[in-house]
Order: C-alpha cells, then structure tokens, then sequence
C-alpha cells in the first residue's frame, strides 16, 4: 500500500534521510519510530505530497507521490505534527471546510461530519471555536479532519505527543479501531512503548537511516546481535569466571554481584553456546546460564546507540 | 540597562544586522541617492561656482521629501510587528516573565527597529552636504530637515509599538498605525514644507520637538502600563473573541455583518453547510477569517480614515472644486497603504499559523486557493476604499462645477477601483514569493511604491535637469493612479482653469508605442491596468503553484 524506495533528502550538505526504502502492506499499523531529528518528519511529509524528494520515489497505492500528487492526496488523510487550525471557525465549519476541499457532496457532508465528531468523542464540542480547543481536543479535531474523505491510508506525524496519559490512552484505543476498518495506517512517534503494543511492523529510523524494519518481533531478533547474559556461579569459582570472561574478546560491560556476573556479549545463540562451553570446560561451577530478556525500550535505545556512537 | 547591555536590543540587532542583506540594502539606497545628485549635478567646470539656488534647493526637497516618505512606511513595517511578534511566536509571555524591566523591553524593541532607518537616513547626510555646496540653502536648512526626520522616525516607531502591543496580529497594528500616523504626516509635511521660512524654521525648533517628547512620554507610560500588566496572556480560550459582546462595549461605529453596508465587507456567519460547488477558502476567508480577530481593527480604520476626510473634503472638493483629483489622491493613499495589508500576508499566514500543510493536502488546485485569497482580500480592501468615496458622492450631487462635469465622477470611481485591484494583487504576488508576512508587506510597500509614486518624483526630478517635452516625461507616469487622477480636468470655479499640479507639467502623455500621439494619462492608465492586474496574477498563480503546491519550499 505504501512503498518508499531510496528516498533521500539534502539540505546543501546535510543529508536529513539517506537512501531509505520500506513497504507497509495493506491494512498494517506502521510505527515509524525514531530520536528527535531523524528524519521521521521528512519522510513523512514526502509522502504526504509537501517535500520534493533529491532523489528516490515514493508510492501510495501505486500513485507516485511525485509525479501524481492528486490521486496521492485522495487516498491519504495527512495529520502533522505541528499544526494549526483557522481562527474564528467552530468546530462544525471546520470540518466542513475540509470535505468540501475533498469535494464531498452536501447531502452525505451533513452525515460524515456526524460521524466523525461521534468516532472522536467531539459532538458535544460541535458549535465551540476551533482556536478556544485545548491541545488534546484539536489533536483530535485534527484526526477528526483526516476522516472525512474516508482515504485508506492514514498518514499521522506524531498524534500522541503533547497530550496527557489518559488522553494517549485514548489516542490508541482510536488508532486500534481505526486499524478494524481495515485502514493502514502510518503512525510515527518518538517513544516505542507507545506504539509497541498495538502497531503490526515497526521502522526504526535514525540520523536519516533505516536500521531496522520489520514485524515487532522479527525486528527483536533480528537486532539482537548481542544478548545480555546472567551467569551465576558458585562461589571458590567467581574469580576464575571473571578472569575468562573478561579475556573473551567477544564479551564486554562484566559487572559482578553476589556470585552472579552479568555480562554483554556480541553474537547470537553459537556464541552464547561457545561460552557457556568454555566455562564449563575451564572447570568452573556454573549454576546458572541465563539471557536477560531485553525490553523494547531497551532494544530501541541499544539500537539507536549504536549510530550515535 | 535600559541603553547599554540592553538583551532585547542586543539579540534584535544581531539577528537584523547580521546578515549581507542589510548592509546590501543600505549600498543600494546610497548608490541611488548618488545617481539622484549625479545627473542633478551642473556640467562644466562651473560646478564649483553658485548655481544659484533653484538645483540645489530642489535636490534638497527631493530628498526631504524622499526620506521623509521613506520614514513614514517603514518605520511601521519595522516597529508594528515588534511586540506582536513575540505574541505569534508565543515568546511574549516568556520575555514579559523575565526579570526584564517593561521599559528595558520598549526601548530595546524600539531602537532595534529605528536602528536601521536612522543609519540609512544618516548615510544620505553627505549626499546632502554636497548639495549645500552648489548653494541655495543654509546649514541649519539641513540640519532642521535631519531633525525632523529623526523626530518623525521616533514618533512614528513608537506610534506602531504602541499598536503593537495593544493587537495581537502584526497586520492590525500595521493598518491602524499607518492610520493615526498618516495625518500625522500630512500635518508635517505641509508646516516644514511651507514657503513660509519663519514659520518654517519655527515649527520645526520650536513647536515640533517638545510636542513629540510629550507624545512619545505619553505613549511610552502606555506601552510600559499595558507590558507590566498585560491584559492579552492567558489561556488559550481567550483567542476567541466574541462579535455580540465585542459590540456591546464598542465606542462609536458598530459593525452589524447582517445589516447594509456592512454586509459588504463579509457575509454573515453560516448556520448551516455550504452548498456544493462553494469555493471553500473564499468561504472561510470572509466569513471566518476577517473577523476572527473582532472588529476593533476595521472598526478603527473606518472611524480614522472618515475623521480625516471631513476637512479634506471641505477644502478640496468644498472650497475648491478643482483640487478634487487630491481629494481623490487621498482615497488611493489610504488605500496604498490599507489594500496590501489583506493580501499580503494571506498566503505567508498560512504557513506561519501552521494551516498551509493541512490546506495542500486536500484536493483543492492552485487556481482556487489563489483566486479564493485574491477576492477575498480585494472585497475587504475595496469596500474599506469605496466607504471614502461617499463624500465625492456628495460633492458631485451639491456643487455645480462637478455637477456638470458627472462623467468625471466615473472615471474617478474606476481609476479608484482598479487600484484597489492593484495592490492587492501586488501584495498576494509578494506573499507567494515570501515566506513571512513582514517581508511580504515590506516588499508589496516597495513594489507599490516604485509603481504609484516613484513616477511622480521622477517626472518632479527631470523637470529640472532635461530638455524633453512634458508630454515625453509624463509617459513615465503611466503605472501611477496618482497622476491619472491630477489628470482629470476639473475647472476652477475663479477662472473656469482646470488646476494642473506644478509636479506633473502635462496632463497629456505620449503614447510609449506610437510617438507623436498624445492621450490624457487617466486613459493611458485604465488601459494598462488590467493587463497588468492580470500579469500580476498570473505570477501570483505561477509562483505558488511552483514554490508552494508542488512542494518547491519546505513548510
């Protein structure tokens, strides 16, 4: 449904997305996540027609961004990040305002503007001023405004930020019903929780480059490319242990505590397997082997660390 | 504090100062000054001697009258956007929070925006003392015309702070403070410009600079009242203003959008959905927009712009008929001034409110935006002009000599109508080639300006120096609605004359495409006014659609 291939973007020199592809299939939830100032931004507003790529394409549907913008903004409903709204219009005027811009008839306007207002919990906001709106009300008449032309693709830069706890409750509980109309959505945030427990593939995305895509849990693995180790020892064994490891090349940040060490090591199961191998062999008493299980928060600022570094 | 170690004058002056652009500016106004007194400058080797003091009287007033001009339209577009600035940005409550004293704050933004017109005006002083070499006027001729200049750069800056503080939008307080300074500069011009020399020379020492420092006490106790405890921060629902209860505590005029002819302006509120086929950016620029900020700015503009032309009335089209062309020359300042303030900032707003990402991403094409921000601006700008045009109404139905002369009363309503269609046009092309609305209205005063009133003073300036017939100089005019006007013959009711302003030498032009043939300079103008509406339209189209529709510019 949506396929960005070798986007990139330069600003004089500085490069704001290097050379990055992915395909989002139909009826997928995308988190498109990131620091601040990775280029989720960019890529986002690419592909909602407003930035003229340096070079690479992007497709909605199989419309060009570029070269058909027209059929690309009839398909997608486009929230920004930052935006504003027009002074001195109610909340019903608004969006009739926009389906009107999305040339839908008078006769159904009346009912899809019913709708949306009731899908996003704003009737009772109906006849108040767009500009009198607190921030998690437009946030919302904002989504509100994305709806009315019903597009099958969602394009949403950042819906949650700015908003309290129970109103990014909210937000998501949205988003997930959303997803059951069968809409596929491209949600970017800069905070993986998040996203994490509802979105159906992730991209993670920093200084303008793609690291990873995929699945929530294909990307887990697949970023795993060092595990975090709990080894517990018996006791006359602690020194010896420690010495082994810390003269593997492939293991490093060893910390010791009460007979256990805890240790990063670089590599995947074999490894894992060769040094538990080689403890044994060195005769030292192991009375547990154990991989730490990583949270998301924790893959994600591993991950992106790597880059900074 | 408050002059040294200034942060607000410190951080505007770097950010202002800082870049080639200014000091480009500034080599640009120089090097025209000097090409001004180059060709003014007497041939042969008699340059020394006294050339008596017509040239050099001239050049003087030229360049009084210049800068003067140049004072008045810039020191607002710099100043009125200095505190509701940080309003937009959202700074304003940061900088009031800060330990900062409201006067530290006033004199910082008010010195940071005259900061640059006072050292253009200075640097054009040695240009001036080379005119004092060929003789004719006094040291202290010059030096009376650099205080005033100074005087009017303080007064009028701190006019347009003043409204700067008390709206929340840049355009309002750039049109109202236009508005009170205008008379203001009219007065002005007329006392230190009189061939009175004591009068002259007294007004300017002695009446002029204790009635400013009055003013600008009076005005700065205001500013600094209203900065220490600022009615306008708050929270977010008190952006919305209210019409009813505006009304309720409005003084004087009372906009009723239901009633004639203020339904002119905007039609009422919509109850109910548009209909289909309804161009939705017209909609909600006229019934939304325009009023979203209420209705004291428009309120203001009517009640100033009426007060000022009752004596003018009076006098120019009362007393004497045959000045009716100024009475007209006052609608169209008023409308130079107030017209490009609609368009200008129409499409850079939308960028700078956040709008414009919203808007491009629907299915609306370029022509309709563009069209949509084009009548919408030309409606406000046109009426707000045509409420002025009663009193000519008048004055044509009472008086015998304009009576008997009704057709001219149309070609003044159309000349007035086509500048109207003029600057607004000019201010939507300056917005699509801008990305922020202060330098769009800059650039909209500079282009109008070069069109309507640099003809003028060009023709004034080679009449001195040139053998070529009048009619030769006049077609220079033919893109100023200001001559088109002075050349509508009205007679004298004393000699049955018709009056033809000293500056302007003919009436008659001739026709740039075929020589030898001679038009009156109205018609040559109404006919190369929709061409060049349409031009400017069709830039306007060409410009957005490159650099905003089709994502040329970043938002």
């Amino acid at each position: 449904m949506i396929e960005v291939r070798n986007f990139t973007k330069r600003y004089g020199d500085f490069v704001a997305v290097d050379d990055l592809s992915f395909t989002i299939g139909e009826g997928e939830i995308f988190g498109f996540i990131g620091p601040n100032g990775a280029g989720k931004s960019t890529t986002i507003r690419f592909l909602a027609t407003l930035l003229r790529p340096s070079s690479g394409e992007g497709y909605i549907a199989g419309h060009s961004v570029v070269d058909d913008p027209m059929a690309v903004r009839k398909l997608i409903g486009f929230m920004p990040d930052d935006f504003g709204v027009y002074d001195g219009m109610k909340v019903w005027e608004f969006l009739d305002f926009f389906a009107v811009a999305y040339k839908i008839p008078r006769g159904s306007r009346k009912k899809i503007i019913a709708e949306v207002l009731e899908l996003l919990d704003l009737t009772h906001k109906r006849d108040d001023y767009v500009n009198g709106l607190s921030k998690g009300m437009k946030q919302r008449l904002c989504l509100a405004k994305t709806l009315v032309h019903d597009p099958p693709v969602l394009i949403l830069d950042e819906p949650a930020s700015g908003l309290d706890p129970r109103a990014r409750a909210e937000m998501k509980a949205l988003l997930t019903e959303l997803r059951s109309m069968g809409k596929t959505i491209l949600v970017s945030s800069h905070i993986l929780p998040e996203l994490a427990d509802f979105v159906t593939s992730i991209g993670i995305i920093e200084r303008g480059r793609l690291l990873a895509a995929g699945s929530v849990q294909e990307i887990q693995r697949t970023l795993r490319s060092h595990r975090r180790l709990q080894i517990r020892v018996t006791d006359p064994d602690l020194a010896q242990a420690e010495a082994i490891l810390r003269a593997d090349s492939k293991v490093r940040d060893i910390t010791s505590y009460d007979h256990t060490l805890t240790a990063e090591v670089d590599g995947g199961d074999t490894e894992m397997a060769r040094l538990l191998q080689h403890l044994v062999g060195s005769g030292v008493g192991v009375q547990s082997f154990s991989e730490v299980e990583m949270t998301l928060d924790e893959v994600f600022m591993t991950v992106t660390k790597g880059i900074v570094n | 504090m408050i002059f040294r170690d200034n942060p607000v004058l410190t951080r505007e002056l770097l950010v202002n100062l800082r870049s080639s652009r200014s000091f480009l500016l500034q080599l640009i106004y120089v090097a025209f000054l000097g090409v001004v007194v180059y060709f003014a400058w007497p041939a042969g080797s008699e340059a020394t001697n006294q050339v008596g003091p017509g040239v050099s009287q001239r050049l003087f007033n030229l360049f009084f009258l210049g800068q003067f001009f140049l004072v008045a339209l810039v020191a607002p577009t710099f100043a009125s956007g200095s505190i509701t600035g940080e309003k937009e940005r959202k700074t304003y409550e940061m900088l009031l929070a800060s330990p900062l004293e409201p006067s530290t704050i006033l004199i910082g933004k008010l010195l940071s925006s005259l900061t640059y017109l006072v050292l253009l005006i200075i640097s054009s002083l040695p240009l001036m003392i080379l005119c004092f070499l060929l003789g004719g006027i006094l040291l202290s001729e010059i030096t009376r015309a650099y205080l005033v200049l100074i005087l009017a750069a303080g007064t009028f800056g701190l006019i347009s702070v003043a409204c700067s503080s008390f709206f929340g939008r840049t355009s309002s307080a750039l049109v109202v403070s236009y508005l009170v300074i205008l008379p203001l500069a009219l007065v002005t011009v007329t006392v230190t410009q009189t061939d009175d020399v004591i009068l002259r020379d007294f007004v300017s020492i002695a009446v002029l600079p204790p009635w400013c420092i009055a003013i600008w006490v009076i005005v700065g106790l205001m500013i600094n009242r209203r900065l220490l405890f600022p009615p306008d921060v708050g929270s977010e629902g008190k952006e919305v203003v209210d019409e009813e209860e505006e009304m309720k505590y409005a003084v004087g005029v009372v906009i009723d959008r239901e009633l004639f002819p203020d339904m002119l302006f905007a039609p009422a509120k919509r109850t109910d959905l548009m209909p289909d086929g309804t161009n939705p950016v017209l909609d909600k620029e006229l019934r939304s927009e325009i009023f979203s900020q209420g209705t004291l700015m428009l309120r203001l503009v009517i009640q100033v712009s009426m007060f000022l032309s009752i004596p003018l009335m009076a006098y120019l089209l009362f007393l004497r008929p045959e000045l009716t062309g100024y009475y007209v020359g006052y609608v169209l300042m008023f409308n130079l001034l107030v017209g490009p303030v609609f368009s200008s900032g129409s499409i850079t707003q939308e960028r700078e409110r956040k709008t414009l990402g919203l808007l491009l991403t629907t299915l609306l094409r370029p022509g309709t935006i563009v069209f949509a921000k084009l009548l919408a601006s030309a409606r406000v700008s046109t009426v707000l002009t045509f409420l002025l045009t009663e009193q000519l109404l008048l004055a044509y139905v009472l008086i015998p000599e304009l009576r008997d002369r009704w057709w001219t009363l149309f070609i003044f309503l159309t000349l007035i109508g086509a500048t109207c269609l003029t600057t607004t046009s000019v201010g939507l092309l300056c917005s699509s080639l801008s990305r922020r609305t202060p330098v769009a209205m800059v650039m909209t005063y500079l282009v109008l300006l070069v069109l309507f009133i640099g003809p003028v003073g060009l023709v004034w300036y080679l009449q001195g120096y040139t053998n070529l017939p009048e009619e030769r100089l006049a077609s220079l005019t033919i893109t100023s609605p200001f001559a088109a006007a002075f050349s509508i013959p009205i007679p004298s009711s004393d000699d049955g004359k018709p009056y033809v302003p000293s500056f302007l030498g003919s009436t008659a032009l001739d026709l740039p495409a075929s020589p030898g043939v001679q038009a009156p300079i109205w018609v040559a103008f109404l006919a190369i006014t929709p061409g060049l509406i349409l031009v400017l339209n069709v830039l306007t189209y060409v410009a957005f659609r490159l650099r905003w529709w089709k994502a040329g510019m970043t938002i």
